[in-house]
């Protein structure tokens, strides 16, 4: 069984935010009107995380992308009282819309805020409610996050299955990771050993964050700063 | 309307269960047409992939864009196509947003009242364009051809040569373009004689040094130079950025080296000093292919100071450091790394060239290249043939033409500001306001919008409204065409045919095809086909100068050139460097395709044919100066300048003439200097402390992108300012000013002052205030109007005097607290 | 239990009967008796007499998710010009025909948005009878108004679950 995970070279990332929207036009994230994106509601599944250290000039801005980390051992599935979210048996943490009974427990279980809330009812704002319609769309009062683009996951299966062969590495690869400018998402099979992904999350520059916190993040973080 | 939404929205993976279902949205107009629910009810799901070229940005990167029983449902990009491969940025990301923008014009529409009062009535296709055409016959029929003027945006390739053709065959000089890189060529023209922009081979330098030029984010094509900064991992590139500001280009340079606005070409210099004061530039290159260098006596037996001893006389680090604010050992240390790197590339766009000093900044900014010798050589600079498309027959004019395009275009001052530039905003204003040297009768204005973008809009909006007949092609109501009397909206570009080639400061050939992937949605037509129709109208030879039934056919008939001429390949998979060099040593013979039906077909569905084989050019075309060589001392200018000074009245003497053009010209430098690259101070108020600087961001570029609720939304993301805009003030600045992050502050200059928050930053120079360009409109949509500020509106109304490029880095700031 | 006054008790019952009829309705429970379709549809005929299979007028059934519902173009393959039949119900559909409208067929079988369901897979991959989830047709004279089996979840696990197949939510929601 394949386990799938992500890394992400932040060298190479500049921070342009095309996977930020690569990742809410795919999946039917809302809008958030101008009110509640400044009382911090604007919902990005896929968010572009931007610190800025060390005093003039010497002047340092990171900027790091950041998906649901589908943690090996998450903290959040541990919290739901109803099992809207779980870990499945490919590694990838999913929440079920449906089954969410939007009591938050997970987003405060989740230490690197992956998870967002529908306070109001979700927002299309007119002339963006073409959606995909690979991707449901949610309803107030539920938790969601980033899948991974499971959906695409459905139908790449299927074809695999059809010509009776493996999934092979690239073929399922989330939005972001496909829309990505400077080639810094690599997503794949981290136990398979022929695999991008496997190669890079064993480069000297790999860290993830969180990982004293035992949760096994599956978000690999490629980058020459050690202190990142 | 709210039926179709809601049944839309189930059909599209909507909502289950319709009792959740209430009132969202701030609105409940939806633009889907009938046809298209229709279909989604009926459809079988059947997708499909449609390749073409985005046309949100003048980049031109290759989409893919997904249809479900032929409606699209999303965007990405071509994997094949060689500008982006398959990378695309957050505005070509959210393109079906502006497709189906609510706000986009139904149809043709007219003005009733005036601007300020005005109702907007739907008006047949015909009946705007007789009225167009009639106007059009009845000017050409008095002989005042001229009097029609065409402003156009960013566009290139076919479409340009579409607009110009019109105008042509019409009989007008006036077809300009309003867009930020319209004169940045002026410098390079000076310099080398070119009246192209350079393109830069990122991808083989071992340094590149940027002046201000933000090509991660404001460049011409963010993608394609984001695609390429991305591979420095592995070509070990060392980037330094040269900013006031620290932008997204900035923080991902391995240095940043902050400096006061205005004074890149002082830096330039300095460096120079250090590269001549080393002897670490390319000796051979500057004796046998530069001119002015060394000192010289001319023929008439004068002696002239040359740039070598310009630069090591007057730009000694101490003195860059007093002008520039960079340290000398950090001058010093950048200078060597300079002049020890092979290849070492330096670049300079944006905040070097946007001030009144830009040609001369710029001018020192590409001597680095010349003294570095990096011409036709790889990591270096070269420039990028056109595609070889068709010739059309040429023109056939008429006595009314010939006399018409005899007169002298009104987008150019007449006098003597301005020598060099191909169309200046504010001598159009000021030549349409005083009718000189004509009044102008009819204005078409297709893309961009200017008057947003204006430091002049008052006087513009006055110009615009003493047009009688402004024709404007937006499709969304805009600040610039709230003034227009007719607006007849284009197609949004995936609706319409073209071809998108030569995009500046890419370095290779290419043509993009865009084709409709989806039937247009509103009556809407494309610009290219308005033009025909309107010829046909017309008559006579103007209608001759286009013997095809619409654009579509042009475009046909120009790619057959490119078929013909067996050079280039189409877009196909398997691009790497190494299938290129299998290529080359092929001769690059693949694409071989057994008629032109099938070249087409292929080329439309993969997406674009392009070139990356580029012959070496010889030392003569790529030196186009009078010397040709590299001229130092621009002798162009010289030129330029003593046919001023011999235009400007002979009462008094030669000198006071001379004197009084230089005024004129805002230059302060005296003698040889003048034709030197050399660091101009800028005329700023006494009184004001900070500098005001202007940026654009990726979601929104020029303005545009805040049609769209997703780019606003995105727009402050980072400085955590969604929907609105943000003043980056220094810490330091910050303290002495009693202000907090998130405090509301006033940015005031002599012109106005505007009220916004702040966002504390240690990414910027204390002397320095930044506001982010591209909100704070007044129209534009539903979603645009009423966010944020323009930070145009209280810039001083200053230009590049030479080329009248705005220069929007020259005001000076009062920063306050606000209550 | 407590002890609740017969009000209260009253509002008690009333409220879970409401509250069982709506979410009954939201599940579809009560089956669509009241549905009606424009054209008495004959599926016997066609079948037994014109030889036709499901595959002929739902097109898509074997190659995409969705088994779509004929279009009036698959009709008129056979029904054009005059009819080929002395049935009440076809000159109706010739009049369809006549001025080229689709005929507004009611659909029975739906999944909600969050669930995925691929037809393709099932019935290709899968060798699954069209009779398993939607009846023997080949018998139905009348048109479809109702769900043979309902569309719930637990339809569609429990027969997961009979033949091995995976019941990991994220293989169908989505």
């Amino acid at each position: 069984m394949p386990k799938w995970a992500m890394v992400i070279d932040l060298d190479k990332c500049t921070g342009c935010d095309a996977c930020a929207v690569a990742c809410k036009m795919e999946n039917n994230v809302p809008i958030a009107d101008p009110a509640e994106a400044q009382s911090g509601r604007a919902m990005f599944w896929m968010d572009m995380m931007t610190t800025t250290e060390g005093a003039f000039p010497n002047t340092v801005t990171k900027r790091v992308p950041k998906p649901c980390f589908h943690c090996d051992d998450p903290p959040c599935t541990l919290v739901c009282p109803v099992g809207a979210t779980y870990r499945n048996p490919e590694g990838l943490v999913a929440q079920i819309y449906h089954r969410c009974i939007g009591c938050r427990y997970c987003m405060a279980a989740c230490p690197f805020t992956a998870k967002v809330y529908n306070w109001y009812d979700p927002k299309w704002i007119d002339g963006a409610e073409v959606g995909n319609p690979d991707v449901s769309r949610r309803m107030v009062g539920v938790v969601e996050k980033c899948s991974f683009c499971s959906h695409r996951l459905m139908s790449v299966k299927e074809t695999a299955h059809r010509e009776d062969r493996p999934i092979m590495d690239g073929e399922y690869v989330p939005a972001c990771a496909e829309s990505c400018p400077a080639e810094a998402i690599v997503f794949g099979d981290i136990e398979n050993e022929e695999s991008r992904v496997y190669r890079l999350s064993r480069s000297y520059r790999v860290m993830r964050y969180g990982e004293d916190l035992g949760v096994k993040p599956k978000v690999y973080y490629l980058s020459r700063r050690t202190e990142t | 309307m709210e039926i179709k939404r809601r049944e839309f929205l189930r059909l599209f993976g909507g909502l289950s269960g319709s009792f959740l279902f209430v009132g969202c949205g701030l609105d409940d107009v939806l633009d889907i047409p009938q046809s298209m629910i229709e279909q989604a009810r009926r459809g079988p799901g059947i997708e499909t992939w449609q390749n073409t070229i985005c046309g949100l940005c003048p980049a031109g990167c290759g989409t893919r864009v997904r249809l479900i029983d032929d409606i699209p449902v999303s965007v990405k990009g071509n994997p094949v196509y060689p500008i982006n491969r398959g990378g695309m940025c957050p505005l070509g990301l959210n393109a079906l947003h502006s497709l189906y923008h609510p706000d986009r014009l139904k149809g043709p529409v007219q003005r009733k009242g005036t601007p300020d009062h005005a109702t907007w009535e739907s008006i047949s296709w015909e009946n705007a364009l007789s009225q167009i055409a009639e106007r059009l016959v009845e000017l050409r029929v008095a002989g005042k051809p001229h009097q029609v003027a065409f402003l156009g945006h960013e566009e290139n390739g076919l479409l340009k040569q579409h607009f110009a053709r019109f105008m042509q065959a019409y009989g007008s000089p006036n077809y300009f373009q309003f867009a930020p890189s319209q004169n940045t060529v002026t410098p390079y023209s000076l310099l080398q004689g070119h009246l192209t922009l350079p393109a830069y081979d990122f991808l083989n330098a071992r340094l590149i040094v940027s002046f201000g030029s933000n090509f991660l984010e404001e460049g011409s094509s963010p993608v394609y130079y984001t695609k390429v900064y991305s591979h420095h991992e592995e070509q070990q590139t060392r980037y330094v950025q040269i900013e006031s500001r620290h932008s997204l280009t900035a923080s991902n340079a391995d240095q940043w080296i902050p400096i006061r606005p205005g004074t890149y070409g002082a830096l330039a210099l300095g460096l120079s000093y250090v590269l001549i004061r080393e002897e670490l530039y390319d000796r051979e290159f500057v004796r046998s292919k530069t001119f002015g260098f060394e000192d010289r006596v001319d023929s008439s037996g004068v002696r002239h100071v040359g740039f070598k001893n310009m630069v090591l006389g007057n730009y000694y680090p101490e003195r860059v450091e007093e002008l520039t604010g960079v340290p000398s050992p950090v001058i010093l240390q950048l200078g060597r790394e300079l002049g020890n790197a092979h290849p070492a590339l330096v670049v300079g766009d944006q905040g070097a060239i946007d001030n009144t000093n830009g040609t001369f900044s710029t001018m020192a900014i590409h001597s680095l290249n010349a003294l570095l010798g990096n011409f036709e050589r790889e990591g270096g600079i070269f420039f990028v043939d056109d595609p070889p498309f068709s010739r059309f027959e040429p023109v056939q004019s008429d006595v009314v033409a010939r006399d018409g395009l005899k007169q002298s275009p009104i987008g150019i001052s007449e006098g003597d500001v301005y020598p060099f530039t191909r169309f200046s905003i504010e001598a159009f204003t000021k030549n349409v306001l005083s009718e000189t040297p004509y009044p102008l009768s009819v204005l078409f204005i297709r893309g961009g919008n200017p008057l947003f973008e204006s430091l002049n809009r008052s006087k513009l909006a006055e110009a615009l409204k003493k047009i009688p007949l402004v024709v404007s092609f937006d499709s969304i109501l805009s600040e610039t065409s709230e003034f227009a009397h007719l607006i007849l909206p284009e197609h949004h570009f995936m609706e319409r045919w073209d071809a998108i080639s030569a995009v500046d400061s890419i370095p290779f050939a290419h043509v993009g095809i865009q084709h409709p992937v989806v039937q247009p949605f509103h009556d809407t037509k494309q610009v290219g086909d308005v033009l025909i129709g309107l010829a046909q109208q017309v008559g006579g030879v103007v209608g001759k100068a286009f013997p095809f039934s619409n654009y579509e056919e042009e475009l046909k008939f120009a790619m057959e050139g490119v078929y013909k001429s067996g050079t280039g390949a189409i877009a196909a998979g398997g691009a790497g460097s190494l299938w290129i060099q299998y290529l080359q040593q092929r001769g690059w013979q693949i694409g071989r395709y057994s008629s032109f039906d099938e070249f087409w077909d292929r080329l439309v569905g993969q997406g674009g044919w392009w070139n990356p084989i580029r012959k070496r050019k010889n030392w003569d075309v790529v030196f186009k100066t009078p010397s040709k060589k590299f001229e130092f001392f621009s002798q162009t200018l010289k030129k330029a300048l003593d046919n001023l000074t011999n235009q400007s009245g002979g009462e008094s003497g030669t000198a006071q003439n001379y004197e009084r053009v230089l005024n004129r010209l805002n230059i302060s430098a005296r003698g040889d200097t003048v034709f030197l690259p050399h660091h101009e101070p800028i005329p700023h108020e006494p009184d004001m402390l900070f500098h005001l600087v202007t940026f654009r961001v990726l979601p929104v570029r020029d303005g545009q992108g805040a049609a769209l609720p997703m780019m606003q939304e995105l727009f402050g993301h980072s400085a955590n300012r969604h929907w609105e805009s943000w003043a980056e003030i220094h810490p330091e600045t910050a303290a002495i000013n009693n202000i907090s992050d998130g405090d509301w502050v006033l940015i005031s200059s002599v012109v106005g002052s505007l009220r916004l928050r702040a966002k504390i930053t240690e990414g910027i120079m204390p002397s320095v205030v930044a506001i982010p360009f591209g909100l704070g409109h007044t129209s534009l949509g539903r979603y645009a109007k009423g966010h944020g500020v323009n930070p145009n509106t209280i810039m001083r109304n200053l230009y590049d005097q030479l080329n009248g490029k705005p220069a929007l880095q020259a005001t000076k700031v009062k920063i306050a607290r606000a209550t | 239990m407590p002890k609740l006054r017969p009000t209260t008790r009253k509002l008690v019952l009333l409220g879970t009967i409401g509250g069982i009829i709506l979410i009954a309705g939201y599940f579809k429970v009560f089956l669509h008796s009241d549905l009606r379709q424009p054209i008495q549809y004959n599926h016997k005929i066609h079948i037994e007499s014109a030889g036709m299979t499901c595959v002929d007028c739902h097109e898509s059934v074997l190659v995409s998710a969705s088994a779509t519902i004929p279009r009036l173009e698959i009709c008129t393959s056979c029904h054009s010009g005059e009819p080929i039949s002395d049935s009440p119900e076809e000159p109706k559909l010739l009049k369809f025909v006549a001025d080229g409208n689709e005929i507004p067929w009611q659909r029975v079988y739906s999944v909600p948005d969050h669930v995925y369901f691929s037809h393709q897979r099932h019935v290709t991959d899968g060798r699954i009878e069209c009779a398993t989830c939607h009846g023997n047709i080949p018998d139905f004279t009348q048109p479809v108004t109702s769900t043979f089996m309902p569309v719930m979840m637990e339809s569609c696990m429990d027969c997961h679950r009979l033949n091995g197949v995976t019941n990991d939510c994220l293989a169908c929601h989505r």
